[in-house]
């Protein structure tokens, strides 16, 4: 009845609601195409226009496509309306991605606005204009990001802030300077507002360019308490990172306590780390987990864990070098300083990436200050809660004394989320003592009785985990483990819900871990207590019969596992298979410790034998396993018995359902008719050498090795506050703290430089003879090679075999300097001797004249041919061969791989330095990239002495190593990161030299730092590195691919769209006198040109759809191959086109490879550069 | 950085999307929230951080919104969770509270709220968050910014057409140091005042426990495992200018830390008892008064949920309201507590077939309020204020009301 009478109340609100709608823009949101948008659009009245904007932004909001109202929202831009603007600047963001080319029509409104005297419309321009993300209008935006960062207004200059990681996303290498110029320049700004923003930017564009803090970094810590809270939090990580990475860990910290406590550390782990275990609560544990935390705070878990073995401390950079200390160094005491106020921040990441701070710098001693604060952020709502949960439980595994007096701050209450339970769980667990357990305890009574099973179960677990941390209090948990064990096999009428069982199977779980680490004797007094307590409670219950108790009783005159017995006896009531596999289990393992359980043996192996058809699978393999146990260990007098019932049991397994079963009851029969007529043997002359190794090998896969396994440590420890913490594994972008004191001074820096400068001053002098027509013909020459080989194998026609020497022929012969006209001549020559009707070569641009140099007549007679191709399958191959002609035979010359700047002249001397990525692949390790340098001297003096060179610091290098592991760093000896290269001896004004460098990038994303030395003087540069380099072409056919492709279905398999602009430009330019089919051909070539420049790919097939519209674009398809440099994994990509000739194309790219990350980073790249207009 | 923030109704519906970066989060990935939300359950709702194949999700639920934040890359979660989308849902919810007037007919945030002011609430998220990070979330810049909506601009807009809730200049607030006040304040009335919001939060238990670990029967009745008081200063002010105050207390050191306070007793009782036998559970609950405050308690409440083994329940009070929900959950709203009689409620559960006797035991969640007393004792000594130009009037008031009170049985 109420519940009806709650709903008609609500559809009364709801009613009401209705009535109250009127007025505001409800009918917009739910009629919002009733009317005609687009004149409304183009109305005179501002009031019209706002309405039809607000229309299309419902549709927005209700996830339609209404980006065909682009170019005639984009007009109203200029509109003098402020809301008209803000509505245009959604929609424009909305869509800018997906509509470039309108995008640009609002530029001059932008450039406009930003001179406007409203400091609010110069915001929003920059903001849009910086939100629109076009490569071509990115100098503009720099521009006017440079100018705004000067504006009087705090409000622009802050959002001048934050439209700088817009900039930088857009991956423009030859700004990068001119970036961080600007970031640089906003940290020092006066108003802290911008200062939060500026350090928002730095931590995305430059996180490691510490040069930019240290120079405010006094005033930036000044300033911390008066930066708005999001900035706070970004600033104390920045902060935090230049302390370690200009002073190092503090050396009172908890980070090194393992330094000073416990000096052979890596001793400890090796020798039995289960004592250690077992010693609650003593230094050597806690230092151990201390250690593991600020090794996975430096390196990031997943390189800790995957060298887990073969542990150096020394590798880590922790011995004394670089350890600060927190008394006498000004910069940490700063810094905590002005992080301690913010402990007591109003907002709760404040506060945990305060404590973070805190935790990782201050000295032991003051960690305490951290922990109020955080239980007071246990106040907050549940979500920060959790997350705030998940930090805690870190800290207090580390350092449980931190929160012991607090135990009952993590008492669960009935207002908190089962995860919320669970951690606070796992906390008390941690954080137990002797003083705290009996309250602690008493509170798990109550937990357990909950009507949520699944806490009463992690109760349980949680009990175990308090048992093991204190031995002492093993026994009363014991004893209500058993008693709880009792009382649920009891609830035989609640076990028949399913939630009943996991709390039996986790009671028995924890017994089981229990009475494992128990060392195998017990005072006597214990055990009679146990079993008096086991009496009552079993009187109590009204289970047993007291006559059977009071015997045993009696009878026990020595340590007995009544544990194990009680539990066996209730085996009969137990329902879960789990549970009773485990107590098999146990019964198996501990068969011959005490008289008691020896002599109930024989019973209980016939109990089982009678059950065994009717067990689970689970619970048969244990019993199977714990017959052999018993029967290896049985007492002579019970032999002849046990035998014939273990008999008995495997030939009922023989013959079971479940080959499992029948398996292990093959192999264990065979076992035991080995090691049963050994018995015999050795009970004659018991100290004979002579034993059968079956049945060594059974004594140790059976024997009593109640040894405890060593526990590895299965946390995951990532920076304090960090997502990475929460979801437990390394988000992308997620970065350990930097090396510490692997910053050095710059004055510093100089003097180091220096000395390296000296010592690797190695001269070798080559000859200044080679220029760039040499190199870029041995380039383009291997290049050639490559095709030639793999093309020729595949019966392409007899005119391209000769491309090659005819070719290089050209290429020789020709003098101009100029590399790519000297591609698009050399490639004019094949094709003009195809070509009937030759054409002149257009040497203004090769790539301009390509579409024309091609065989129309080819080109014809291959468009014909295609509608058939499907059908026939020497038209296919047809098709394909003179496919593969057109477009790989002539682009593999026409690639042009784009060239990055590694130094320009500004910053060094007079020397620019570029380099491009080489689609050579290196002969001395599939770990190396090989890339072309080219070296010019544009300065007036001449140089000596170019050298790249690994970056090394004072006590970097090790650490720099740290990635390689032992064996690997063996073959590769010093030259891990870079294969050296020769010297250049002098490089004369003016004049350009190119070298080939091969490098091993630690990973595909980050950039590699050299140093590159030259007049005696070093320079630090950054390597960006290009994951389409990181491949090397697959040569395969069409049917090997759609093979390969069918066998990486599902999770290898990620598909993106992008557009492909690249085209439009040349089609309109030659539209006039060509013919319309050439279109195809000139897009195909471009796709493929574009592919083939920015990835090192291996173009399988191009497919033309079959279409009856010329012009109708969709359906055409390209494949590409290539497989991973360093493990040799195929990468296969998959374009398809939708579109029309003459508008951008939507390209879908297709990945299927079986490394996921890398895969989906080379697609994201393939995504970019497709994307990225033609320069 | 936040890629995009989706806005969920509480049927899975997405009301809204807002890309904050040029990296588009495509919608279907509510698609897959949704369908873990209906696969796991509720208690999914609770996490706040989710991994997803492709995102990290992070979610926060209001008024049964739900705020979906999506991100690919390393950030910290708690600026997502708790500020981010918590100022955020707060602060549409503040946005969202239409007049004064309506707020009895509408509860705060609601579905309808969200859609019809749309607008409002995409300008909001773009002031907000510029490329994923936060710009401008101080609510009283924003208020100045995009004007809240109100009944009065609602009627002028249907009168004269005009819609723009947008403000034409920028708030002076932004170039402050004290971003969280209008440069120029004036309040035609000049009073402050302050209250003193306690919130105590208890677990008592009640039921006689067999304790099996200390081996001994231990009668707990009543016991109080835990009882705080957690205070707030809450504080009006309609004061021109940029005045400042002191509060300070008569007896801080009843304040334990600056955090909280432990106390021994608190104000009402609850005794839940439970026997069952043969399939049926007897059920009494007894609500009364234990340490008189002073001032009357009102809207008192106790909920609590069935266990999942009781099919059906027949709950009956002597004073208030019983309803149980289709959720188990059953609550009985007392409000002020009779002078004539103590109430109580009892009624019998029928237990799931085969189920003979209940061995859980539900929790009882108990709601108070108190008003004029501020139970940990804490007084308020005086108010000073300094650079203001005429007296004005202050008030205080204080206020106790239950927290996390909750009662074992």
């Amino acid at each position: 009845m109420l519940t009806h009478f709650g709903a008609t109340a609500e559809s009364l609100g709801k009613a009401s609601t209705m009535a109250f709608r009127i007025g505001t823009d409800a009918h917009l949101y739910d009629d919002p195409d009733d009317v005609s948008i687009a004149p409304l659009l183009d109305s005179k009245f501002d009031s019209e226009k706002c309405e039809a904007l607000k229309r299309l932004l419902a549709l927005i909001a209700q996830g339609f496509d209404v980006s065909n109202y682009f170019p005639q929202v984009v007009k109203n831009v200029a509109s003098q309306s402020l809301e008209v603007k803000k509505l245009v600047y959604l929609y424009l963001l909305h869509y800018a991605e997906k509509r470039p080319n309108e995008a640009l029509l609002s530029i001059n409104y932008f450039q406009k606005d930003l001179g406007d005297p409203n400091p609010l419309v110069r915001a929003w321009a920059l903001r849009t204009m910086a939100g629109i993300r076009l490569h071509v209008i990115a100098p503009l935006v720099l521009v006017a990001v440079g100018k705004c960062a000067r504006d009087p207004s705090v409000y622009v200059r802050k959002c001048a802030a934050t439209a700088l990681p817009k900039l930088h996303d857009l991956r423009l290498e030859e700004h990068t300077a001119a970036i961080e110029e600007i970031v640089g320049m906003l940290l020092k700004d006066n108003s802290p507002g911008v200062v939060g923003a500026a350090a928002a930017a730095f931590a995305s564009i430059c996180p490691n360019n510490f040069s930019l803090i240290g120079r405010n970094y006094k005033r930036l810590c000044e300033t911390l308490p008066d930066v708005e809270e999001w900035g706070q939090i970004v600033l104390i990580g920045i902060l935090l990172r230049y302390v370690i990475a200009k002073h190092g860990l503090v050396g009172e910290s908890l980070m090194l306590s393992s330094d000073t406590l416990e000096k052979p550390n890596t001793e400890k782990e090796d020798s039995e780390p289960h004592l250690a275990i077992r010693k609650p609560l003593t230094a050597p544990t806690l230092t151990y987990i201390a250690d593991i935390i600020s090794r996975s705070y430096l390196e990031g878990p997943d390189k800790y864990l995957s060298q887990l073995g073969n542990v150096n401390r020394d590798s880590l950079g922790l011995d004394g070098s670089c350890v600060t200390s927190a008394k006498s160094n000004d910069d940490v005491k700063i810094l905590l300083q002005c992080t301690s106020p913010l402990l007591w921040s109003f907002n709760s990441a404040v506060v945990l990436a305060a404590a973070g701070v805190h935790w990782i710098m201050a000295p032991k001693e003051d960690i305490l200050k951290i922990v109020k604060p955080l239980l007071f952020l246990l106040r907050s709502s549940s979500s920060s809660k959790y997350v705030v949960l998940c930090n805690i439980q870190v800290f207090a595994k580390a350092m449980p004394s931190l929160f012991s007096p607090y135990f009952e701050d993590f008492f669960i209450s009935s207002f908190d989320s089962y995860q919320i339970k669970t951690l606070k769980l796992e906390i008390l667990s941690s954080i137990a003592t002797y003083s705290s357990i009996s309250s602690i305890f008493q509170e798990f009574q109550d937990y357990i009785r909950d009507p949520d099973r699944r806490l009463a179960a992690d109760t349980v677990a949680a009990m175990g985990l308090c048992a093991q941390r204190l031995p002492d209090v093993a026994k009363t948990c014991l004893e209500g483990l058993l008693f709880l064990a009792l009382s649920e096999s009891s609830n035989r009428d609640a076990a028949s819900l399913g939630e009943e069982e996991i709390v039996l199977v986790q009671v028995i779980k924890s017994i089981m871990a229990i009475i494992k680490q128990d060392p195998p004797s017990h005072e006597k007094a214990l055990v009679l207590h146990l079993f008096d307590e086991i009496g009552k409670l079993y009187a109590m219950a009204g289970i047993v019969s007291k006559r059977f108790l009071v015997m045993e009783i009696v009878k026990h005159d020595e340590i007995g596992w009544m544990v194990i017995v009680h539990l066996v006896r209730r085996l009969d009531s137990m329902c879960a298979p789990a549970a009773r596999a485990m107590v098999i289990w146990m019964m198996g393992e501990y068969c011959n410790i005490g008289s008691l359980i020896s002599k109930m043996i024989p019973t209980v192996v016939k109990y089982l034998a009678r059950r065994f058809t009717l067990e689970a699978v689970e619970t048969k393999l244990q019993i199977i396993n714990a017959c052999v146990k018993v029967l290896l260990r049985a007492n002579v007098e019970d032999m002849s018995e046990l035998q014939i019932t273990v008999g008995y049991v495997l030939e009922l397994a023989k013959s079971d359902l479940k080959y499992d079963v029948r398996d292990r009851a093959r192999v264990l029969k065979n076992f035991l008719s080995h090691c049963v007529g050994l018995y015999d043997l050795e009970k004659v002359k018991d100290q004979t050498e002579f034993k059968d190794l079956t049945y060594v090998l059974a004594e140790y896969i059976f024997g009593g090795q109640t040894k405890v396994p060593s526990e590895p440590f299965s946390y995951r420890f990532y920076l304090p506050g960090s997502l990475s913490q929460i979801v437990l594994h390394a988000a992308p972008g997620y970065e350990p703290l930097p090396e510490p004191c692997s910053l050095v001074d710059d004055e510093d820096g100089h003097s180091l430089s220096h000395m390296q400068g000296t010592i690797t001053g190695g001269v070798r002098v080559t000859d200044s003879e080679p220029n760039n027509i040499d190199d870029s013909d041995a380039m383009s020459g291997s290049l050639d090679e490559e095709n030639t080989s793999d093309y020729s194998s595949r019966g392409s026609d007899s005119g391209s075999s000769g491309d090659g020497g005819n070719y290089n022929n050209a290429s020789d012969s020709d003098e101009n300097e100029e590399a790519d006209t000297l591609i698009s001549l050399s490639d004019g020559a094949p094709a003009s001797r195809n070509n009937t009707e030759a054409s002149v070569v257009n040497s203004s641009s090769g790539l301009m004249g390509f579409g024309e140099l091609m065989s129309k007549k080819s080109l014809e007679s291959w468009l014909n041919e295609n509608p058939g191709s499907t059908q026939n399958s020497s038209d296919v191959d047809h098709g394909q061969r003179s496919l593969a002609r057109i477009s790989i035979k002539d682009i593999g010359q026409l690639v042009k791989p784009k060239s990055y700047t590694l130094l320009d002249p500004a910053n060094g001397n007079g020397l620019s330095v570029d380099y491009r990525f080489s689609s050579e692949v290196s002969s001395i390790s599939p770990q190396l990239v090989c890339l072309q340098v080219s070296f010019r001297n544009s300065s007036t003096e001449p140089m000596s002495n170019i050298l790249f060179s690994e970056e090394e610091s004072n006590q970097g290098s090790d650490s720099s190593d740290k990635s390689v592991s032992s064996s690997e760093r063996i073959s590769h000896g010093e030259v891990a990161k870079l294969v050296s290269m020769e010297e250049i001896g002098s490089l004369d004004p003016g004049q350009t030299t190119n070298r080939m460098l091969q490098v091993r990038f630690e990973h595909h994303l980050l950039p590699l730092k050299l140093v590159l030395s030259f007049n005696g003087r070093k320079q630090a540069v950054k390597l960006r590195p290009d994951i389409g380099y990181f491949i090397k072409p697959l040569p395969m056919d069409i049917e090997t691919f759609s093979k390969k492709e069918s066998q990486l279905p599902g999770m290898f398999e990620y598909v993106r769209r992008c557009i492909f602009t690249d085209h439009i430009s040349q089609l309109n330019v030659k539209e006039d006198h060509s013919m319309m089919k050439d279109n195809f051909l000139l897009i195909c070539e471009k796709l493929a040109l574009k592919m083939l420049s920015n990835a090192n790919l291996f173009l399988v097939s191009v497919e033309m759809p079959v279409a009856a519209n010329l012009n109708d674009l969709s359906g055409l398809c390209l494949r590409f191959s290539g497989e991973i440099l360093s493990n040799s994994i195929p990468c296969l990509i998959t374009l398809t086109l939708k579109g029309t000739c003459c508008e951008p194309l939507e390209v879908s790219v297709k990945m299927n490879c079986e490394e996921t990350v890398f895969g989906l980073n080379l697609l994201n790249r393939i995504v970019i550069f497709l994307a990225e207009p033609f320069p | 950085m936040l890629q995009c923030i989706f806005l969920l109704s509480d049927s899975g519906e997405v009301m809204l999307e807002k890309q904050l970066t040029g990296h588009r989060v495509d919608r279907s990935i509510c698609a897959w929230f949704w369908d873990q939300i209906i696969t796991q359950g509720d208690s999914l709702k609770s996490v706040p951080v989710i991994a997803s194949p492709t995102h990290y999700l992070f979610q926060v639920v209001r008024e049964g919104i739900t705020f979906l934040a999506c991100t690919q890359v390393e950030m910290p979660p708690l600026m997502a969770v708790e500020c981010l989308l918590l100022s955020l849902s707060r602060h549409c919810e503040a946005m969202l509270w239409v007049a004064d007037v309506l707020s009895d007919y509408l509860d705060g945030l609601n579905e309808d709220l969200i859609k019809d002011n749309f607008v409002i609430v995409y300008e909001l998220l773009d002031e907000m968050i510029d490329n994923g990070i936060p710009l401008t979330t101080e609510p009283n810049i924003l208020r100045e910014m995009i004007a809240p909506p109100n009944i009065v601009s609602k009627v002028l807009s249907v009168v004269t057409g005009n819609t723009s809730n947008m403000s034409n200049t920028l708030p002076g607030a932004t170039s402050s140091c004290v971003p969280w006040r209008k440069t120029d304040l004036k309040h035609t009335s000049n009073d402050v005042y302050v209250d003193l919001v306690e919130e105590m939060d208890a677990t008592i238990n009640r039921f006689p426990v067999l304790n099996p670990l200390i081996f001994s029967f231990m009668l707990r009745d009543g016991t109080l495992v835990k009882c705080e008081i957690y205070g707030e200063v809450q504080v009006n002010s309609h004061l021109s200018g940029l005045p400042d105050l002191t509060l300070s207390f008569a007896n801080p050191s009843v304040l334990n830390d600056v955090r909280v306070k432990k106390l021994k007793n608190t104000p009402i009782y609850v005794k839940p008892q439970l026997t069952s036998d043969a399939g049926t559970c007897r059920i009494s609950v007894l609500v009364g008064i234990r340490n008189d405050p002073g001032k009357p308690i009102d809207s008192i409440t106790v909920q609590f949920q069935l266990p999942p083994c009781v099919t059906s329940s027949d709950l009956s009070s002597n004073y208030g309201a019983v309803n149980v929900l289709a959720d188990k959950t059953c609550s009985w709203t007392i409000g002020r507590i009779p002078k004539d009689k103590a109430p109580s409620m009892s009624g019998t559960l029928v237990l799931e077939t085969g189920v003979e006797r209940l061995h859980v035991f539900p929790t009882f969640q108990v709601g108070f309020r108190i008003m004029g007393v501020a139970l940990s004792g804490l007084k308020i000594d005086k108010l000073d204020l300094l650079n203001l130009p005429s007296r004005p009037y202050k008030g205080f008031r204080a206020l106790t009301r239950a927290g996390e009170f909750q009662v074992r049985s």
